[in-house]
């Protein structure tokens, strides 16, 4: 076992991990914004508004990650309409389409998370604030948001973590990521083993970390779910 | 249009055809991650520590690394393995394990870590006292297993299985990289010779989308069937 | 028609209907500023609905509620269904309305100091040092005080039902309605709640309960109303009430309730 080697891999990983963390970190953040909004007409009450949230889970959620990466990435970028409206110089850059895509995707899975969660906030305690005059806004900010967001937690931190395991997918839309350094320096070197393991341990120390942050966070928010110490 | 058809220069035998290797490959990768869950689940509810640690272990390495590693993991290690075991045995030159095999291998062994969840979760629902009652009446552990639990474990099991089906044919798609002529290798392959890749991406989701909609309605079916006369939990 | 203004709450012809089913078929009652009335009747008869109705947890489907001189106001849709024509008198009406829930409903992301001060702060918008500080007061006088920075999953029922009624009271409504507030706790906690609800009567608050504690009915209130399949068969002061009604159905009720 070459130590050099190790070592080198490592740092040559390391750097790659930004390109890995920035997408997804950018595509479960604007996620959760398109998830709102299609949680929202979801549950609009409206038919058709509905139907389209409901087409959009079922279309995001139903087919694999990457067939939506190549449509965005290679299947966009092949009508000379795309070309020629001002999108285009958005959507030539890979690292764009691949947060894009991602982000689509993503907005899809937390937007049934949402919906679980809103659906779990007690109805009595709603009432409760109904009655005492709370409505609108005030409602859902003060009373429903902060439970909903409580019972979304778990749920949330699997859905953050499976999204670290899908930006392994924009290797396959060129971009550098920890995957695609993995694999180079395979071929440059024809070690398939060691980046290929160096890679998952990386991979496995991140989502442990973000697994670890999640659960700091639901203890934080639930001091009312542990146990009193008397 | 017509490159999607059935005509001379139509794609949409050899797209149908991945649909069905997609369907294969996913149902065998289910089967092997059904077997090593199972055995995962044994081995946590055994109480043996040791082997609990092992199930843990493996749990936790498959849950925490990318589908995509796993998949080149699983198909450069068993050429490797396959390769070493043909050398010792004199062979010359370098041996590739199917595409198929480790393509289902890989989704097989991703997916046992969470089946393995699944089936704990289904045997630790069953009514201790229907257990107590079996053995009660002399059956053998084995007979107990065989007639009393497994038949359970598969009901209430199923809604969670379901979901890792769901799980398994996307992650199929990653086996495409293995160069086995499913689904999404297809579409890619017939994208690049029409130079129409929109066309035949979003073809290949649809397939997807197609074969998810027909699994939902069967594991309904199924599910509407397994839990007859169970009593529906309170709610 | 007599005046509103001299009533704390006035509801005169109350109709709901669910799907087919109407559950209250034209009930009305009058109720003075610190009357204490019971409304007792066997499960199905309306009683829930006809308070509900009340602060608008559900939509009457004809009929007038006023409180304290203020009429609701209502509207109908192209579909006929009824609803309150102006959100902000409902709530403002609500915030003038103290709801006691059978199940508490207490928010349990929040203390009980939290519970108490939410609404007071942010829907009467008055200032937290004053609402904490009521707040204080109320906890002790329903005897909870020390629990002020307890979370109502660490209280027991009894304890949580009296924060729910302290939260009730720190709006300073004008009515107070509570919806069978014991039905839901273990028999040896009942006491003190209604021990709570008894200080309150005498303090002379207007209260409307719905409630399955005769006794409690009997010896606190200043008029029982008797609902049956959603009409009043019977409404009187409870000494008249208990020893000569004339409803059959409610000497049969109160021997039932009795056995």
């Amino acid at each position: 076992m070459d130590l050099a080697f190790i070592w080198t891999t490592f740092l040559r990983l390391i750097a790659a991990l930004q390109v890995t963390l920035s997408v997804w970190a950018l595509s479960v953040f604007f996620g959760a914004f398109i998830a709102a909004g299609v949680t929202w007409m979801r549950g609009s009450g409206v038919k058709p508004i509905e139907w389209i949230a409901r087409a959009y889970i079922f279309v995001f959620r139903g087919a694999p990650l990457l067939v939506q990466l190549f449509v965005v990435y290679y299947g966009l970028s092949s009508f000379p309409v795309v070309r020629a409206s001002i999108f285009w110089p958005f959507l030539r850059d890979a690292f764009n389409c691949a947060t894009l895509s991602c982000a689509l995707c993503t907005a899809a899975y937390q937007s049934e998370i949402f919906r679980g969660a809103l659906a779990g906030v007690p109805h009595g305690q709603v009432e409760a604030a109904r009655a005492c005059g709370m409505s609108g806004f005030l409602l859902f900010r003060r009373v429903i948001f902060p439970i909903a967001l409580r019972q979304a937690l778990p749920a949330y931190s699997t859905e953050v973590i499976s999204m670290v395991k899908a930006t392994a997918l924009v290797s396959l839309v060129t971009l550098w990521d920890v995957m695609s350094v993995a694999l180079k320096i395979r071929n440059d070197t024809l070690v398939t083993y060691t980046p290929l393991l160096i890679a998952g341990a990386i991979y496995f120390v991140v989502n442990y970390l973000i697994a670890r942050a999640f659960i700091f966070i639901e203890q934080w928010l639930s001091p009312h779910l542990r146990a009193r110490s008397v | 249009m017509t490159a999607l058809g059935f005509g001379e220069r139509g794609w949409g035998p050899a797209l149908l055809y991945g649909a069905v290797m997609t369907v294969f490959v996913s149902i065998a990768g289910l089967a092997i991650g059904a077997a090593l869950g199972s055995l995962v689940a044994w081995s946590k509810l055994s109480g043996v520590r040791i082997a609990a640690a092992f199930g843990e272990g493996y749990a936790a390495i498959f849950r925490g690394l990318p589908e995509l590693l796993v998949v080149y993991f699983v198909y450069f290690g068993s050429s490797a393995a396959l390769t070493g075991l043909y050398h010792l045995l004199d062979g010359q030159g370098f041996l590739g394990v199917p595409g198929f095999a480790a393509g289902a291998l890989a989704v097989g062994v991703i997916s046992g870590s969470y089946q393995a969840e699944v089936f704990r979760g289904a045997f630790l629902a069953i009514a201790k006292g229907e257990l107590e009652a079996a053995r009660a009446v002399g059956m053998s552990r084995w007979l107990s297993f065989r007639r009393i639990i497994g038949p359970q474990v598969l009901r209430f099991a199923l809604p969670g299985l379901g979901n890792l089906w769901q799980v398994a044919l996307k992650d199929s798609s990653l086996i495409s990289v293995t160069g086995l002529s499913e689904l999404m290798r297809t579409s890619q392959i017939a994208a690049g010779s029409t130079h129409q890749p929109f066309t035949f991406y979003v073809a290949g989701g649809a397939l997807y989308l197609a074969i998810t909609s027909i699994s939902d309605r069967v594991f309904e079916f199924a599910e509407a069937r397994a839990t007859r006369g169970m009593r529906r939990e309170a709610h | 028609m007599p005046e509103s203004e001299s009533y704390a709450l006035t509801v005169s012809g109350l109709h709901k209907r669910f799907g087919s089913l109407e559950v209250l078929k034209g009930v009305s009652l009058l109720a003075r500023e610190g009357d204490v009335i019971s409304i007792l009747g066997s499960s199905g008869s309306g009683k829930s609905t006809l308070l509900r109705c009340i602060n608008l947890l559900e939509t009457p489907d004809e009929g007038v509620v006023t409180v304290a001189g203020e009429t609701i106001l209502m509207r109908k849709t192209r579909d006929g269904r009824a609803l309150p024509a102006d959100r902000r008198q409902v709530d403002r009406i609500r915030s003038e309305l103290g709801m006691v829930f059978q199940n508490f409903n207490l928010w349990s992301h929040m203390t009980i100091l939290e519970n108490l001060i939410e609404a007071p702060i942010h829907v009467q918008k008055r200032p937290r040092a004053e609402c904490v500080e009521e707040a204080r007061a109320l906890l002790d006088k329903v005897g909870i005080g020390d629990k002020a920075n307890f979370y109502p999953t660490h209280l027991s029922g009894g304890q949580q039902q009296r924060a729910a009624i302290a939260r009730a009271l720190a709006m300073r409504p004008k009515v107070m309605l509570f919806d069978e507030p014991t039905s839901a706790l273990d028999p040896e906690l009942v006491g003190e709640v209604l021990r709570v609800m008894r200080s309150l009567a005498d303090e002379g608050r207007t209260m409307l309960i719905v409630t399955h504690e005769m006794g409690f009915a009997r010896d606190v209130s200043d008029r029982i109303i008797f609902l049956h399949q959603g009409l009043v068969e019977d409404e009187g002061p409870p000494a008249e009430l208990f020893s000569n009604s004339k409803s059959e159905r409610f000497r049969q009720f109160i021997a039932n309730e009795r056995s």
